[in-house]
């Protein structure tokens, strides 16, 4: 117990002198200062605008109106924001594993997920985070949402798990490089399809796509099932307060499998020559 | 220090055939060959010893060096190092190790050098007091502080090697693998170096395992070497030792007025040109003095001088089988 204490305030407080040196590293390059805190909420701006295009054109998609779907996008931003801040780095884990990047992580006595993720971590990620919220806080003043603490803790859960899912699945298809030896340089379709499936309901595409999305790449999770049941909205598979609670398990079992994945492909880790 | 017991790392290497046929070939039914990168090696290594690992590039030295430090995981064998084996306690052991491989950095390359410095400090939960007295030991040796202060960036080769290796050295590990740390440096900076790896094994009695391609560091620090090649042990043993059993022999190189030379019956006249001979003789059996000494006797001497295998010799010879 002691020591399991211990070793979590070490890593606490690695984690807290590699995010001042992350800072230390932004402050450095002032120019990219100003291009991420332009063409970023920009991004994130326009696609809302789009919805909002969509909905005032439709009336609703799938039966869900436009503030309900501002809610969803919001917490589908603040997700992604979440697990570009933690995760964004998985997204090359397969130029780190055919370069031969992880012989630093493995000398050094620190588990090697955890400083490949912490010690580049993305606090440029914050300003994906801005739009998110701001999304969200207009979505819950359309729909009139009441809050509470429940819907807090609710919010709150569900944006752990969904940061989980992502992360897990960022892991997982990052660590296949280790078997196939090759730079499986994923980040871009998966952002596409993220974007599709998270930000607007998933109720809108056929089934097979649904059970797939619910089943086998939990992505359904990550916004759609906890967001329909804080809106009150019936998904079908699982109703109720519970949800977002599902979302967090869901995660750390994505964490689990993904990082036992890694931990296997580690072991057939073959450095690059120099 | 380290225990080195049967270790050994196979690769699969597909087989490619020839041609776009072949390629299709390779698409349906992969076939696959097992290369021994490093075959079965065995060795002891104690504190404080400096050793050096040599053979022709992909001869398997990289790839001891890099199960040794825990970032290969070997097909089998194990590494003990202070009696407990780094396959299978990585991140218990590794506190004991420091690590620089050649052209490959740890240092961030945005900020001063400082606050790499500052962020092993925390990884390694190094105390304030021994950090600092770490930083001024390193000082002595390499004037490390004037660098603290310079971003990594700006560094030029030399001067970040210097800080690579402090980096290693910062919570004082009992062992330090040093994978071609030389290369690519400038004479001042090998200089340094050098004198920076026999000073910390001198004051912290660390055992320091390098591969090097570099002659001069042979000489200059490897009081023991190892060589390796097809990832199997060739030698083993101390500088002098080797070349005594590899290359038993001198050569003397005899210059005469004329261009007539006499033969002598316990050396060989290897070769001959102009008005110069040369003879290759076995240090035990004989001295040059003696022929030297027997050879005036038969005609007049103008110069000679005594050619002895190096160690460029020993690695042609050693590589070569």
């Amino acid at each position: 117990m002691k020591k399991a204490f211990s070793e979590l305030s070490h890593y606490m407080d690695v984690t807290w002198h590699v995010i001042k040196m992350a800072m230390m590293t932004i402050i450095e390059y002032p120019s990219n200062i100003a291009g991420w805190l332009i063409s970023n909420p920009l991004q994130f701006i326009m696609g809302f605008a789009i919805i909002k295009f969509v909905v005032e054109s439709f009336g609703e998609i799938n039966g869900w109106n436009y503030g309900q779907l501002a809610f969803l996008y919001g917490i589908s931003v603040i997700s992604h924001a979440l697990s570009m801040i933690f995760f964004v780095q998985g997204w090359f884990m397969g130029y780190y594993v055919i370069y031969g990047d992880f012989d630093r992580y493995l000398t050094r006595p620190l588990g090697v997920l955890y400083q490949f993720f912490f010690t580049n971590i993305n606090v440029f990620g914050v300003t994906d985070l801005i739009p998110g919220i701001l999304v969200f806080i207009y979505g819950c003043a359309k729909c009139e949402i009441k809050i509470t603490l429940l819907f807090c803790i609710q919010v709150i859960v569900m944006l752990i798990g969904a940061t989980l899912i992502r992360g897990g699945l960022y892991i997982f298809l990052g660590s296949t490089s280790f078997y196939t030896r090759s730079v499986v340089d994923f980040g871009q379709y998966t952002q596409e399809i993220m974007d599709k499936t998270t930000m607007y309901p998933i109720s809108m595409y056929p089934e097979s796509m649904q059970f797939i999305l619910t089943y086998l790449i939990p992505i359904g999770w990550v916004s759609f099932y906890p967001v329909s049941s804080l809106l009150g909205i019936s998904s079908g598979i699982c109703d109720g307060l519970i949800v977002p609670f599902v979302t967090l398990l869901i995660g750390l079992v994505m964490m689990l499998i993904s990082g036992a994945f890694f931990t296997r492909g580690l072991k057939k880790y073959e450095s690059a020559g120099n | 220090m380290i225990k080195v017991e049967n270790l050994s790392k196979d690769y699969l290497l597909k087989k490619k055939e020839p041609g776009l046929s072949g390629a299709l070939k390779g698409l349906i039914k992969t076939e696959y060959k097992t290369i021994h990168a490093v075959d079965n090696l065995f060795f002891e290594l104690g504190e404080g010893e400096i050793v050096g690992f040599i053979g022709p590039n992909g001869a398997g030295k990289s790839t001891t060096i890099k199960m040794m430090s825990g970032i290969l995981t070997p097909t089998s064998g194990s590494v003990y190092i202070g009696g407990e084996d780094i396959t299978k306690h990585r991140k218990e052991v590794v506190k004991n190790i420091g690590v620089v491989f050649g052209q490959r950095s740890q240092l961030n390359w945005d900020l001063r050098l400082g606050e790499s410095f500052e962020l092993l400090k925390h990884i390694y939960r190094i105390d304030r007091a021994d950090y600092d007295n770490t930083l001024d030991v390193m000082d002595s040796i390499l004037g490390i502080k004037e660098l603290v202060d310079k971003p990594v960036r700006q560094m030029s080769l030399g001067q970040r090697v210097k800080g690579d290796l402090v980096a290693a050295m910062l919570h004082s590990p009992k062992v330090l693998f040093l994978d071609e740390p030389t290369i690519g440096l400038d004479v001042s900076s090998k200089f340094a170096l050098r004198t920076f790896i026999k000073e910390i094994n001198k004051i912290k009695k660390t055992t320091i395992i390098l591969t090097t391609h570099d002659l001069g560091d042979i000489q200059e620090l490897c009081e023991r070497l190892i060589i390796i090649n097809h990832g199997v042990m060739m030698e083993d043993g101390n500088l002098s030792q080797i070349i005594d059993r590899i290359a038993p022999y001198k050569t003397l190189v005899v210059e005469y007025y004329d261009e007539e030379a006499p033969e002598h019956e316990r050396c060989e006249l290897v070769e001959h040109t102009d008005n110069i001979a040369k003879y290759k003789f076995m240090k035990k059996e004989t001295t040059a003095a003696e022929i030297i000494a027997d050879l005036s006797k038969q005609k007049n001497i103008k110069d000679v001088s005594i050619e002895e295998a190096g160690i460029d010799d020993i690695i042609k010879i050693a590589y070569g089988s």
